[in-house]
């Protein structure tokens, strides 16, 4: 019994983690949005460009979690890019951009 | 592009990373400023490649990922010079090549002319090559401001000239008198002194020329017009002169009060005089001619090279009895628009024909005898003669036919010829100067 309360209290912690984390994020997109500073700087977020569906270049990223064929997965701040396809190569991978050729087939973000 | 020359100097490696950690070893790669390009998946492993000098930092990196590294190429300079560095000849060849590239470039190979429509480019390359100005010669015996002095002083109607020096490239832009055309066009040519050579845009400054000349009948005839400018008519209208007859005297009477000669004026005589005048039209062209029928499909070519004095040929041509023309197209190589090499390449083509004997027929000859007729006739009237009648007839012989007759023409038949000076002794004056001479 008390390890099941034990369980109930940490999601309830987690899920009021998240909120905060949600709270702070969204008043940090209003703050850069009045004060027009670029969110890539202020925010973290990653800048992906998008060249047909043959080349993408990301900047702004942590590193990278799983390269193959078909599926790369880049670590960003607080959250993962999936990138999947066919013949997927990284042109080339420095410390500030990365840019991936290959058939992309499609491009997703989720929670890490 | 230019990366990839970058990164060629520099030299790179390919190499092959596998075991548990390569995508921490990406990431660490990536921390350590270490460039990674052509990043591949190969089964476990990662191929990609890396600069020579990121190489030496990996080691730290292989240890702490305790991945298995292997390099499967080398690539850049340093490697391919190490690869043949016993080809000593190679490397010989190289350095000669690098010496020559920096002694041609030392040079200047093509003269480009920019802005010349009178003057063709041949002609001003031919001055300048006479100034000692040709390609091949070195950059730093090309003084600019020479040349264009030397452009300057030698064509009047070239208003400006720029000489510049572009890599191994000698440029020359010019800028000429336009006027010159517009001049040409409105037909003055009497006051402006435009003189043969201005059919090719020159004007010559005008000669203060005070030879007294007279003006002379060039051919007989009978004076239908005069207007005189300068000098005193000796003929009127309607009056018949033989070829030589004084036709403007250059010599101006001066009279006194009584009306007597006391001096001579001379000066250079001027006028536009127009008199009928004749002249014989003999024109005869046989009625035989020869046709050439070329046989068909027996043309042979054969190639040439020409260096120097020597020349090889690819093809022969097979000897027959008949005649043959022989064609040759023949064109010399040049570097650049006007560096020539002393080579020649080209071709010969010989083709054979048979001679056969035609006769024209009356109407054939008719056509061919008023055609050269009237175009003889076009070439007087661009002298300004003009043919007021005529009496070709056309006759027709055996071998021959001609057109004879008499043309009746109008022209200019003043001609300057040195004018007869005569000198007048003035008595009276010479008296009155001989007596102040004697009071003196």
């Amino acid at each position: 019994m008390a390890v099941a309360m034990n369980l109930e209290n940490d999601s309830v912690h987690e899920r009021h983690d998240g909120h905060r984390r949600e709270e702070t994020a969204r008043l940090k997109d209003i703050f850069a949005s009045a004060a027009n500073m670029p969110k890539d700087v202020v925010l973290g977020a990653s800048v992906i460009t998008v060249l047909g569906n043959t080349e993408v270049c990301v900047e702004n990223y942590r590193g990278i979690i799983e390269y193959t064929d078909c599926l790369i997965r880049v670590q960003a701040k607080g959250k993962q890019i999936r990138i999947a396809g066919k013949h997927l190569t990284i042109e080339y991978y420095t410390n500030d951009e990365m840019k991936i050729t290959g058939y992309i087939g499609s491009i997703e973000f989720c929670k890490c | 592009m230019i990366q990839a020359i970058i990164r060629y100097f520099k030299g790179y490696v390919k190499i092959c990373v596998q075991g548990y950690g390569t995508e921490r070893f990406l990431n660490l790669c990536r921390y350590h400023n270490i460039g990674i390009w052509g990043l591949i998946p190969c089964g476990n492993s990662y191929v990609m490649y890396m600069s020579l000098a990121d190489v030496r930092k990996l080691r730290p990196i292989i240890r702490k990922t305790r991945i298995k590294f292997r390099i499967t190429g080398r690539y850049g300079l340093a490697f391919f010079l190490h690869r043949y560095r016993k080809r000593k000849v190679f490397f010989a060849g190289m350095l000669l090549f690098i010496i020559l590239l920096y002694g041609y470039s030392e040079r200047i190979w093509d003269i480009d002319f920019v802005g010349n429509e009178f003057r063709t480019d041949e002609t001003l390359y031919e001055f300048l090559h006479s100034a000692g100005v040709s390609p091949g010669m070195k950059k730093d015996k090309a003084d600019c401001e020479q040349i264009v002095k030397d452009l300057r002083q030698e064509y009047n109607d070239i208003v400006w000239v720029s000489a510049s020096i572009d890599g191994s490239r000698l440029l020359i832009q010019v800028k000429e008198n336009e006027d010159i055309v517009t001049e040409k066009s409105a037909g003055e040519t009497t006051e402006n002194s435009v003189t043969e050579e201005n059919m090719t845009g020159v004007v010559q400054p005008e000669e203060a020329d005070d030879t007294p000349t007279d003006l002379i009948a060039s051919e007989d005839g009978i004076i239908t017009s005069i207007i005189t400018r300068s000098g005193v008519p000796q003929v009127h209208v309607g009056d018949s002169v033989k070829k030589g007859d004084l036709l403007v005297s250059a010599r101006v009477e001066v009279l006194n009060d009584s009306g007597e000669v006391v001096n001579y004026r001379y000066r250079k005589a001027e006028a536009d005089i127009l008199a009928d005048t004749q002249m014989v039209y003999q024109d005869s062209i046989s009625t035989v001619y020869d046709q050439k029928n070329y046989e068909e499909n027996t043309e042979q070519y054969r190639f040439f090279l020409t260096i120097g004095d020597y020349r090889i040929t690819a093809g022969f041509f097979t000897d027959n009895k008949n005649d043959y023309e022989l064609f040759t197209y023949e064109r010399q190589m040049k570097l650049g628009e006007n560096f020539y090499l002393p080579f020649f390449y080209g071709y010969q083509c010989k083709k054979s024909y048979t001679i056969n004997k035609k006769t024209y027929t009356n109407e054939q000859i008719r056509q061919k005898l008023t055609e050269k007729f009237l175009r003889f006739s076009e070439e007087l009237e661009e002298k300004g003669i003009h043919i007021y009648e005529n009496n070709v007839k056309i006759h027709l012989n055996q071998d021959t036919a001609s057109a004879e007759g008499i043309l009746f023409l109008n022209q200019d038949i003043g001609e300057e010829a040195a004018a007869e000076m005569i000198e007048i002794i003035d008595s009276e004056r010479n008296k009155e100067n001989e007596s102040t001479g004697t009071d003196d």
